[in-house]
This record gives C-alpha cells, structure tokens and sequence, in this order.
C-alpha cells in the first residue's frame, strides 16, 4: 500500500497527522487551481484552505479506487466554479507575482537565459489574464487539462461533464484564448524592480 | 481565410507529417488567427505550477481548529434551544393541568394517590400472572423451542444494536 493509501485510511480513521500529510502532499496542485481559477493570492488561499476542509469532513464518502488527487481537484474545482457563478467579480488587479512573495511560480531550472524567459512569463501572465475572461467552467477544463495533463475523461469525471462536452468546451477555450491574444495587445513590459539587474 | 484542417489539427494536438508541418507553417505565416491559436497552445504547454505562501498547513490546522470550535458551539446552542423549547412545549401542554393543580391542591393530591395505588397493585396482578403463565409454558415447551426463543431474542437484539450504532455513528469531520 502506498503512503498516500495509508494516509487517507488513517485519516478516514479519524488521524489528523495522517491528514495533514496530505494537505501538505496536495497543497501545491489545490493552490495552483484555486489560483489560476480566481485569480488572486487571497482568495486562492481561502478558496484552497476550504477545499482541505471540505475534503476532511467528506472523508468518509472519498472512493478509495480514485486517485486522491483527481478527488480533490474535482472538489477545489467545484468551489472555485460555484464561487465564481455566486460573485460578480470585477476586472482582477494585475496580480502577477506580488513582491511581498505571496504568490510565485516554480522556478525553472531549464531556463535556456534570462530574456527568453522574461519573455515567457509575460506570455505567461497574458495568458493567465485572458484565463479570467473564460466562463468559469471552461477555465477549469482548460486549467486540469493544461496545468495538470488531466485526459478529457478525467476532466469530465471531475466536473461532472460528459466527455464530448470537455471536448467542445476546451475547444471554445482554446478559440477564445486564440481570439482574445490576437485582439489584445501584449501588456507593456512592467516597471523594473529595485532587485533586478539592469540587461545592459 | 480558411483555417481548416490547420484548426483543427492545432486543437486536437494531431501528430503531424513533415509535409504537414510545413504546410501548417506556411499557414500559420500568413494566418493571425492561427498564429495566435498556436501561440497559446505554446504558452498553454509552458505553464507553471504556483505555490502558497509558506505555512500552508499551519494555517490549515489553525482553521480546522477554529471551524470545529464553532462547530462545537453551533452544537451546544442547537441543543440548548432543543431542550428549551421541548421544555416550553411541555409546559404548554401541562398548562391546563397546572392551572388545576394550583386552584386545588388537595384533591389533585388525592387523585394522585388514588392513581399510585391503582398503578401497584395491578402491577402486582400483572406479574403474579406473568410467573403462573411462564411456569406452565416451561414445562410444556421442550428445550429446543426456548434455545430457538433465545436465538431469535439475541439475533434481534444484534440488529436493534447495530441499527442504533449506524444511525447514531458520527462522521468523520469536524
């Protein structure tokens, strides 16, 4: 049996240790989708806190022949999804990576220079505005698809979709993101941070 | 412009040929709505992962805490309020009674009395009976039907005692 078994059996027994195993296991992918869905730091943080919790009291309904993980990102997918459709949200700040650290990206160790991949992550943090512009359930499957290499099937079983309905939305998603990239021109480049060395 | 087959090869992600490769090339040179569709299918396929702030789980068992502490006292209150109002309920329904009892206490003590007395002895037929009844079937029915009887009481008894535990079980949470 693998730790991760042992884990959800021993905190469908009721260990907390063995839980908080997992939050700590989970808590990068439930993160990511919670931020990538609403955008913020903030409410990544609350909307990914709450998945964990919900997880936790619903323990005892998780389906030991599904992967953990699918599970939970169907449940962080789900909160993120209902609390999009409940708020309105308005245009979201430019929340790329905040100097106080409260959000980042993996760094990359295959990073060929610095100016490729200044240029990738504007690209990057494009992309991730125009994410905001889709319908809330459409982000989601292009984010477990993208983000999480997610099959169309996985996809559909997390978001209680049918397979041929995954396939058209993230055909809509990718028609979209293509139609808005084209319109919208690429953000200016931000302002030079105070750390950051000059190029030249 | 046509963008078919180029579309829909750059969204199913098709393995393509090299001839389809160049062709998909020229297009894409002279083609901004493909070009842009195979763009973010680039960027799509660079993303990154981001992580939380540092402390993630503490801040998770602070708030699984604090959410069954709440929990705890949205309990308390539930039962609170249950019994208070169960105790009002009764007393709504005893009004009448009590009203009696207060105009006359004398003759409701008397009733009451009355009503023990009644309520001993014929317990007290009730089970003098029951002992003479059992005395007569325990020497009519053979061993076999009492070991049968017992079964039957201890089966039930079991399910009676597993149907409260499931019901009764509480589930794993806060």
């Amino acid at each position: 049996m693998t730790d991760e078994k042992t884990w959800v059996l021993q905190a469908q027994q009721g260990s907390d240790e063995a839980f908080t195993q997992l939050v700590e296991t989970y808590q990068k992918p439930v993160y990511n989708l919670c931020y990538r869905m609403l955008g913020e730091p903030e409410l990544a943080e609350d909307a990914a806190q709450e998945t964990f919790l919900r997880a936790y009291q619903g323990l005892h309904r998780y389906d030991a022949s599904r992967p953990f993980g699918t599970w939970i990102l169907s449940i962080a997918a789900h909160y993120c999804i209902d609390n999009l459709r409940r708020k309105k949200f308005a245009m979201f700040s430019m929340d790329i990576e905040t100097d106080d650290g409260a959000t980042f990206e993996l760094p990359d160790a295959s990073a060929p220079d610095p100016e490729t991949e200044s240029v990738r992550k504007e690209q990057r943090d494009r992309l991730h505005l125009l994410l905001k512009k889709l319908d809330a359930t459409d982000r989601a499957a292009v984010i477990l698809r993208y983000w999480y290499d997610f099959s169309e099937v996985e996809i559909a079983n997390s978001l209680n979709l049918t397979v041929s309905a995954v396939k058209s939305r993230l055909h809509r998603s990718r028609r979209a993101l293509a139609g808005m990239w084209q319109e919208e021109p690429s953000p200016a480049r931000p302002e030079r941070r105070a750390y950051e060395t000059p190029a030249f | 412009m046509k963008h078919q087959p180029f579309e829909e090869w750059l969204l199913n992600d098709t393995p393509l040929s090299h001839a389809q490769k160049r062709e998909l090339d020229l297009h894409v040179r002279s083609c901004a709505y493909c070009s842009a569709l195979l763009e973010t299918e680039k960027v799509l396929h660079s993303v990154r992962m981001a992580v939380p702030a540092e402390g993630f789980t503490v801040r998770f068992q602070a708030r699984l805490a604090e959410r069954r502490l709440a929990e705890r006292r949205r309990r308390l209150w539930g039962s609170v309020l249950f019994l208070l109002g169960g105790a009002l309920f009764l007393l709504w329904l005893l009004a009448p009674s009590l009203f009696a009892v207060l105009a006359s206490p004398q003759a409701w003590v008397a009733s009451l009395v009355k009503w023990g007395i009644f309520l001993v002895t014929t317990l007290q037929a009730a089970t003098q009976a029951a002992v003479v009844v059992l005395r007569v079937i325990a020497d009519l029915m053979p061993p076999f039907a009492w070991l049968i009887l017992l079964s039957a009481f201890a089966g039930m008894s079991l399910i009676w005692s597993i149907s409260i535990w499931r019901f009764t079980r509480v589930p794993q949470g806060v």
